[in-house]
């Protein structure tokens, strides 16, 4: 809208139109605040929360879902599926159900997802997240028949097409689009660019009908006038409002955002690469003070870098003790064998990395002053962060304690185990041959063994190898308005199920 | 006058040149964009294919030689953020903001103006007093802060304006008046002072002595040399928009340029932060063109020519 429209429009507003403020809104439709707009609205995108909250299962359906309680897949657009070989998947479609632009869903759609999804001309999420090195390709068996086939054995392809949207075959490839056309009940309404994105209830849709007829997102940075906008009636649903604005217990609720924080130890540089010093920094960290301080008390203590909705959760993992005295007693045992424990340790964080994380590193950093380390504290804008995080990893680098939230909504530990703990992971510092084999083994399994597998490589690293100082697994607080009936899980770290939302 | 402008715009656009330079070196120094567009586990070939698409694998100098070439076309590239160009990202933004001074700077100089002239009336008053207290104050305020504290107060508590957002006059309302705090605050000290100068200088002595009222004194006579100085200021505090547009834009949801420009910087959106910078420092150039101008219609001393 150009400068002078843009007047024009404000100031006939201001003589013709009645204020508009609280609950002036359609019974049936629902505002929903998010933390931040969206850039593109492209189904292969979904992964990334500010985009799968607003289209993912609304707009665009996935073949399987996750049951993130039960740690496996339901179906959704498909029927049933089965593994006819190794390399080879065949998943049954469910028959009669049309995209939004009159387009039927057949196995044609499904290739066409795929192949888009899989085009390098985009940087989509979902491959480079989920899909990348599986060298997936669909074909059709028959019209309501997709068989997929990957280069190697993936026992996880149906929990990794849990995160590949399905959209119209008219959704052109190669760019991205700002136009999602799926099968979901919701249809893209509309992208105001800045302000909001409407969706309308498909009346079409092939399954339960919601009660909801229409949902506008609009997006708010500032947590507490997020929280302002249910609390007045100008919205229904805060996403992620910050602990300090969570105030009113009727309407907050918490749910856990499958985000663990933890602190990673460069286990090869001295001193941390001495096994007493990394227990003795575990020990030195009273984790249980923060609850309910400056860390929400409805977070849990971590002893991994997956929490409970993954599976290979290692649920048989006991907290480390806050013992100073035992911490400082094995500082003078790695001493007296020559252990360089006075060298200065830099402890790095990383603003706003979650709510208070800076009070967190400070008090964190003191802790371990206390039990005679001698700590250096960094905070790092993101970019210098993630240079830090990610190898090639420096040379000559001081030993760190470096703060890092890892975040595993996908419901499987292969997507933690390898990148932070193999040796040729990204954000590994580990060179443990042993732990190697095993996290390649158990992600060569399925069911059971599996999670019995990734439970052993859990156990290692924390009780073992002593890699690293888990923390929390976090929660988030949504604001919830009076006029909602709903309770928010896992899922709604990347997703919101508008069908799911029923008027009190 | 017209060679003045001449001039004074050549100059600008060398001051625009070196500024856009800068931008485009320095923010590639602050790291690759792969790291934030990306997931953090994606695959070397990934990152690899990333950084070819956008160009950011070639040597800075073919870099700069591609977006100088872009330049002299109208072509400042794609956002990496909107996959849109960056061009009319940036445009669709500007108008919002250039609304919000719109309406804040007027109200700004008429507060400014009158408070300030008032005040100089008579120093050590009450309303000088009074007035020195608030524009202390309203100087000073952090802009967040009092955004929230407008909201708690004006849209939870009494629940007479809305707490955010664009639709109705009543959305202006609070994000215009937390906008007009610091530059009236400012305003009123600069105003006070060049007023009470303007009102202790000969001429006026003559114009009272020969009998001349109050209001005519301090509102025809001292106002028209009392501006000078407030018109700069003003200028400079009109410029400076843009930084308190940040804050406003950010707390009330208005999709503007301040926020935009935040946004650009913290995920490496290249193309947008030189676009958005440019549309900017032209827009500058232009409020300085006007100050120019207005100064020559304000004091005919001023001969440019």
């Amino acid at each position: 809208m150009s400068f002078w429209k843009t007047i024009a429009v404000v100031t006939s507003t201001a003589l013709i139109a009645p204020p508009n403020l609280a609950s002036a809104q359609d019974a049936t439709a629902v505002t929903i605040v998010l933390p931040a707009g969206p850039d593109r609205l492209d189904p292969c995108e979904t992964p990334r929360s500010v985009i799968g909250r607003i289209i993912k299962q609304n707009v665009v359906e996935t073949l399987v879902e996750l049951d993130y309680d039960k740690h496996t897949t339901l179906p959704r657009l498909a029927e049933s599926w089965e593994q006819t070989a190794p390399t080879e998947w065949v998943f049954k479609l469910r028959q009669g159900i049309t995209f939004h632009d009159g387009t039927p869903f057949d196995a044609k759609a499904v290739i066409h997802s795929l192949e888009r999804t899989n085009d390098p001309a985009l940087t989509c999420i979902t491959r480079t997240k989920y899909l990348d090195g599986t060298d997936v390709k669909a074909t059709e068996v028959d019209a309501h028949t997709a068989k997929f086939t990957t280069k190697t054995a993936v026992p996880i392809l149906p929990t990794l097409l849990a995160q590949l949207t399905i959209s119209s075959v008219k959704t052109p490839k190669g760019e991205y689009t700002a136009d999602p056309i799926g099968t979901g009940p919701y249809k893209f309404d509309h992208w105001t660019q800045g302000e909001n994105v409407g969706l309308v209830r498909n009346d079409a849709y092939w399954g339960e009908k919601p009660v909801i007829d229409k949902a506008t997102y609009v997006w708010r940075s500032e947590s507490s006038v997020a929280a302002a906008m249910v609390e007045t009636g100008e919205a229904d649903l805060a996403f992620s409002i910050a602990p300090q604005d969570a105030t009113n217990p009727e309407t907050d609720k918490v749910y856990p955002n499958s985000d663990s924080a933890l602190f990673r130890l460069s286990v090869d540089i001295p001193p941390l690469n001495d096994v007493r010093v990394r227990k003795a920094i575990n020990l030195a960290i009273d984790r249980q003070a923060f609850l309910g301080s400056i860390i929400s008390d409805k977070a849990e203590l971590a002893m991994q870098q997956v929490g409970p909705s993954v599976l290979g959760f290692n649920a048989n993992l006991k907290p480390w003790a806050y013992d100073p005295e035992q911490a400082k007693a094995l500082l003078a045992q790695a001493k007296a064998d020559g252990v360089d424990v006075d060298r200065e340790i830099r402890m790095i964080g990383r603003p706003a990395m979650f709510a208070n994380s800076n009070e967190f590193v400070e008090a964190a950093a003191e802790m371990l002053r206390g039990v005679g380390l001698n700590i250096k504290l960094d905070n790092l804008e993101m970019t210098q962060w993630l240079k830090m995080a990610n190898k090639p990893f420096a040379e000559d680098r001081q030993p760190n304690i470096f703060l890092t939230m890892h975040d595993n909504n996908s419901g499987d530990a292969a997507f933690t185990a390898f990148f932070k703990y193999h040796s040729n992971g990204r954000q590994s510092e580990l060179h443990d041959a042993d732990l190697d084999a095993l996290i390649v083994d158990a992600g060569t399994q399925s069911g059971a063994k599996r999670a019995e597998e990734y439970n052993e490589v859990f156990r290692r690293i924390y009780e073992d190898i002593v890699a690293d100082v888990p923390l929390f697994h976090m929660v988030n607080y949504m604001r919830v308005g009076k006029r909602l009936d709903f309770t928010p899980t896992i899922a709604n770290a990347v997703e919101l199920q508008l069908a799911r939302l029923k008027l009190k | 006058m017209g060679s003045f402008i001449f001039k004074r715009s050549l100059q600008s656009v060398f001051s625009l040149l070196v500024l856009i330079v800068l931008v485009f070196f320095l923010a590639r120094m602050t790291g690759s964009p792969a790291d934030l567009y990306l997931p953090q586990d994606a695959s070397a070939e990934i990152r690899h294919q990333f950084n070819e698409q956008f160009g950011f694998n070639d040597p800075l100098y073919i870099q700069f030689g591609h977006f100088l070439w872009g330049l002299l076309h109208f072509d400042m590239g794609q956002s990496l953020q909107f996959s849109r160009p960056a061009v009319d990202v940036v445009l669709q933004a500007f108008p919002t903001t250039l609304t919000l001074a719109a309406f804040t700077m007027p109200l700004v100089i008429l507060v400014s103006v009158v408070t300030g002239s008032l005040a100089a009336f008579r120093p050590g008053g009450v309303f000088d007093r009074l007035a020195s207290f608030i524009s202390l104050i309203g100087a000073s305020t952090p802009n967040f802060w009092v955004a929230i504290v407008g909201v708690l107060v004006f849209a939870v508590t009494l629940r007479a304006l809305p707490t955010s957002g664009t639709g109705t006059p009543l959305h202006w309302i609070l994000p215009v008046a937390v906008l007009m705090l610091r530059p009236t605050g400012v305003l009123v000290q600069v105003v006070r002072t060049s007023m009470m100068t303007a009102l202790s200088s000969a001429y006026i002595k003559t114009a009272r002595a020969k009998g001349v009222g109050s209001r005519a004194i301090v509102f025809v006579h001292a106002l028209r040399n009392g501006l000078l100085p407030v018109i700069t200021v003003a200028s400079d505090q009109a410029a400076g928009i843009v930084n308190g547009a940040v804050i406003v834009e950010t707390v009330f949801g208005f999709p503007g340029i301040g926020k935009l420009m935040i946004d650009s910087v913290m995920l490496r959106d290249f193309t947008v932060i030189q676009a958005a910078v440019l549309v900017t420092a032209l827009a500058v150039f232009v409020i300085n063109i006007i100050v120019d101008i207005t100064y020559a219609l304000v004091d005919p001393r001023i001969r440019y020519s």
